[in-house]
């Protein structure tokens, strides 16, 4: 019994220490100076979807330059078609036997079930994101913050920026007031306007469309909080055949008859800009505004939201288990934390143009309020009433409703 | 006689070795994969369940078979037109005519153009809001994107057929620009003067004097447009959908149990390439002797 | 002839050439301006901020000799992937032609048994598609740590491109007397001096088209490089294609630009060569 106990109290008392650990640094480093050494002079390879040319730009000026000047890291950043392809090359990595600090990937930007995927796969660094210096200023008791896709973070990534899901339309074409509120409105504006909508098809490149589709389970069952926590299988079922039921309804009436849908949100952007269709998606919350600035949509493009069931959701970084630059991971994940970085990424004239990633409250320095205060005055005219926003905000939910909505789409509604 | 052999057995062996070990060791290694013989997941038995998978389950048949139906067209439409414009384009130039060295020059210009940038300039000009559609526009012919017809991402593979013409024609007209001028014009002459028309010149002197080049140049454009994945990844739709594109997502797939199916599937269209080009082989074959 | 179907034949051959270089005239515009979106034929914002965002020209107030040496010298992403294209180009093109020289001279030259088994082997890459043994290969690469490595890329780039060069010198040695040797060696010549006086001049027109074919096969190469480089090993096949799916049309057109120009640059001077009656092209016909 006595032993019994001594045990116990010497596994608390290690665990607490090993929680210190966690605490300071990032394992394998013995303080955050060690890390800044360890990554001087090296570089750092940032696997990101490059999908939009406007978040490129950003990451290429606004990291790149510091990083050179403050570190003496070289940025390089390689695009990818979407995320998995970076998950997949880990994984191939693994197979191949591929330990130490000897693979090709410092740096993948990703959420939900890429990040479940790795995670559970016990392919990821970490945990690293506490142990940045600037950890200070995420939110870690916002179950948005500390979950991903419903599922718990643990310091395997850390935070980047936000995004909300919602609408764009062009107002030299239409109006604000005659915009869709709803899925049900939805229905009708495609009725009345046959040819003129489209959705990106839910699927690898496409996790916009997959969370347009998402978001009609919530509208259809009646709202989103049955939906929050652990996978249900029996109430996708109950639903899922509404859901394609009402997506065929449109069919006819959507471009192309429903022939074929854009593959990502670029081509969605291209048809919107080009007039071939009259709505288009957008991720930012300052909606129409990076688009606008990059010049790939028209520059009197506006954003409206649902009043309702707009998920939005934290995006992350996060770092492979055999990174051959960690210590300039590391210093990369912290750069992006940096208040005055963060309120440059909020900025439409910036490009990225993504939520916050850190809780703007939480930053006392002079120079960082000042600069959080600039930007809030700085957001354009091409978003979205933030209220509006705001109370149609809903989490995401369990990774698993996403590979099974895709491939059920395919399924009922494309090659029915 | 031995020492031939033995210049014979060096010569050959390093290009032997980079195209066994490389080549045929990855379409080997893939096989095993396509088996479900992954021993970095602890999977060693061997089986056909990818194969069967790919092509039958409920799943991925009707993709499958669709996907099939679209290669053997794609490739099919693209080599023959491709080789067909090249024909008359190469006969039709060999004559003297204003800025002939210019058109020339500009015919042969797809050559060197990268696939995925021919495919990208094809988006840029035939779109619905591409660039002849907007001269259509200004000219009153449609009022809307969506009046243009669909010749880009459309389902009949219009836009891939389309970029393998642009491409593959200035590789045909090379290649027959090549044999013609080697061959000079006395054939034909020589046949005017027997009073053989324009088709009979055509069918029985030229044809068969630049068949064999064409046969083996259409062999190589047939078995890479069956094959290839930038242009039809581009062009393509989402359904049906060219196998090679197919073929990379599943390998793309978190789920390394998909790794098999994408093997399968590639070795599959080496299969099917293989067989179409061993029958194209004899049956030109015999059509080249009979003539 | 008649002559009305003469004319016709060549309004013909005028119109080809103006529908083939529609996709050439459409990158100029595009790369040029700024929302040049439909139904606009004629762009009404000219721009350079696709080249600026690519970091080939600098922000306006800065475009100084200065200004654009500074910038070149950051080491952007185009410029990068343009030297990574290149010199892979090159250094495979030359080492596939070093490979392939004494085996097509054996195969242009002598008989012997299995030749039509070696010559089918040889060219049967340019026959099974890349997926099929680049999928297989990869895991193998990553093993032996070429992966994401630019040793790695120019090597899986050596098995499309070799078949082209066999093939097309296979071709030359086809019609290639080396009589010329022996005496040249009878006379007192030897051996690099007879190679380089009597051989190469013979096959030199040869090579050159041999050496382009391998060096556009290596140009455009996208898939392999994508997969083998593991992302890593940028190149404008790889810039593009993500480019192409991002969404800024200009953005596109500017680097396809990049990647054309080289490429045409190369034909304009080997154009002789290639359309010439070298006979190079000739070796197709031996497959």
């Amino acid at each position: 019994m006595k032993i019994k106990l001594k045990f116990l109290t010497l596994t608390f008392i290690s665990l607490f220490f090993s929680k210190l650990v966690f605490a300071e640094t990032a394992p394998g480093f013995n303080s955050w100076d060690d890390v800044v050494k360890a990554a001087d002079g090296g570089q750092v390879n940032v696997y990101m979807w490059g999908g939009s040319d406007a978040i490129n730009g950003f990451v290429d000026d606004f990291y790149g330059v510091p990083l050179k000047e403050k570190y003496n890291i070289t940025l390089n950043r390689v695009p990818l078609k979407g995320t998995v392809d970076a998950v997949n090359q880990v994984l191939s990595e693994k197979e191949a036997g591929v330990t130490g600090d000897n693979g090709n990937i410092d740096l993948i930007w990703i959420n939900g079930e890429n990040f479940w995927t790795l995670k559970q796969a016990n392919l990821l660094y970490g945990p690293f994101a506490a142990g940045l210096p600037n950890s200070e200023f995420v939110a870690w008791d916002n179950p948005a913050v500390n979950l991903d896709f419903g599922r718990p973070v643990e310091g395997m990534e850390s935070p980047w920026s936000s995004a909300q899901f919602h609408f764009m339309y062009d107002s030299a074409r239409n109006n604000y007031d005659d915009m869709p509120r709803s899925y049900a409105e939805l229905s009708n504006w495609i009725a009345e306007n046959p040819g003129r909508f489209t959705y990106i098809r839910p699927g690898k490149g496409g996790f916009v469309g997959t969370r347009f589709v998402k978001q009609i389970f919530f509208e259809l069952s009646g709202g989103h909080a049955q939906w929050v926590g652990p996978f249900n299988q029996e109430l996708y079922d109950k639903w899922a055949p509404e859901v394609w039921k009402l997506l065929n309804s449109w069919e006819k009436d959507l471009w192309r008859s429903g022939e074929t849908y854009p593959k990502d949100n670029a081509e969605m952007h291209s048809l919107f800009a080009n007039g071939e269709v009259d709505l288009d998606f957008t991720q930012s919350p300052r909606g129409a505004g990076p688009t606008n600035t990059a010049g790939t949509t028209p520059p009197t493009s506006r954003a409206f939201a649902f009043y309702e069931n707009m998920i939005g959701d934290f995006n992350y970084w996060a770092i492979p288990y055999n990174a051959p630059n960690k210590a300039a991971a590391l210093v990369y994940a912290n750069l992006v934390l940096e208040p005055e970085l963060q309120a440059a990424q909020v900025q439409p004239a910036n490009g990225f143009c993504c939520g916050w990633g850190i809780s703007t409250a939480k930053v006392t320095d002079a120079a960082g309020k000042a600069a959080i205060a600039e930007a809030q005055n700085n957001l354009g005219d091409a978003a979205e009433d933030q209220d509006i926003l705001a109370k149609a905000l809903v989490s995401d939910i369990a990774a698993e409703y996403q590979d099974l909505i895709e491939a059920d789409w395919e399924a009922n509604v494309l090659l029915k | 006689m031995g020492g031939e052999r033995l210049k014979i057995i060096l010569s050959l062996t390093p290009p032997l070795l980079i195209i066994f070990t490389l080549f045929f060791g990855g379409i080997f290694y893939g096989f095993l994969q396509s088996l479900g013989y992954q021993p970095a997941i602890g999977k060693y038995e061997i089986n056909f369940s990818a194969y069967y998978n790919v092509m039958f389950s409920e799943r991925y048949a009707k993709l499958f078979w669709s996907g099939l139906g679209l290669n053997l067209w794609v490739s099919f439409a693209s080599t023959f037109l491709a080789a067909v414009f090249a024909l008359f384009g190469a006969l039709a130039i060999r004559k003297t005519f204003f800025a002939k060295t210019i058109c020339n020059f500009i015919y042969s210009l797809n050559l060197p153009m990268p696939h995925l940038v021919v495919a990208v300039g094809i988006i840029f000009v035939f779109s619905q809001s591409g660039l002849l559609a907007r001269l259509a526009s200004q000219i009153g012919l449609i009022g809307s994107p969506g009046d243009f017809p669909v010749l880009v991402k459309d389902k009949y593979g219009l836009g891939i057929i389309l970029a393998y013409i642009w491409k593959e024609a200035a590789f045909f007209f090379i290649i027959l620009m090549s044999v013609l001028q080697s061959l000079g014009e006395n054939f034909e002459e020589l046949a005017q003067s027997l009073g053989a028309n324009r088709w009979q010149r055509f069918r029985y002197v030229i044809l068969p004097l630049v068949m064999p080049n064409l046969f083996s140049a259409s062999i190589i454009v047939f078995a890479f447009s069956f094959g290839a994945y930038e242009v039809p990844a581009l062009l393509g739709v989402i359904y049906p959908q060219m196998l090679p594109v197919m073929a990379f997502e599943f390998f793309l797939n978190p789920d390394l149990n998909a790794r098999s199916e994408g093997m399968a599937l590639s070795i599959i269209i080496a299969i099917i390439v293989m067989i179409l080009v061993v029958f194209y082989f004899w049956l030109t074959q015999a059509k080249i002797r009979k003539d | 002839m008649n002559n009305n179907l003469k004319k016709i034949n060549i309004y013909a051959i005028y119109l080809g050439a103006i529908i083939l270089i529609l996709p050439l005239i459409a990158f100029f515009i595009n790369a040029f301006s700024f929302r040049w979106f439909y139904p606009q034929v004629i762009p009404k914002e000219l721009s350079l901020q696709a080249w600026v965002r690519l970091k080939l020209i600098p922000k306006p107030g800065q475009r100084t000799f200065e200004g654009f040496i500074e910038l070149w010298a950051s080491n952007p992403t185009v410029i990068k992937a343009l030297l990574n294209s290149l010199s892979i180009g090159f250094l495979v093109t030359i080492v596939s032609i070093i490979i392939a020289l004494p085996a097509a001279r054996v195969l242009g030259l002598l008989n012997f048994r299995f030749k039509k088994l070696i010559i089918f082997i040889m060219v049967s890459p340019t026959i099974l598609p890349p997926i099929a043994f680049v999928l297989g290969l990869n895991i193998n690469f990553i093993s032996w740590g070429f992966s994401g490595n630019y040793f790695g890329v120019c090597l899986v780039h050596l098995v499309p491109i070799m078949p082209y060069v066999v093939l097309t010198m296979t071709g030359i040695f086809a019609n290639y007397n080396p009589d010329f040797e022996h005496q040249a060696r009878t006379l007192g010549a030897n051996k690099t001096r007879t190679f380089l006086l009597i051989t190469l001049p013979a096959i030199a027109p040869g090579m050159v088209v041999a050496a382009l074919f391998a060096f556009l096969v290596s140009w455009s190469q996208y898939l392999l490089t994508f997969l083998i480089g593991a992302g890593k090993v940028m190149t404008l096949p790889l810039l593009v294609f993500s480019t192409a799916s991002s969404g800024n049309p200009a953005l596109t057109a500017a680097i396809s630009i990049i990647f054309i120009f080289p490429a045409i640059l190369i034909l304009f001077f080997t154009s002789k060569f290639v359309s010439g009656e070298s006979g190079a092209t000739s070796g197709f016909g031996k497959i």
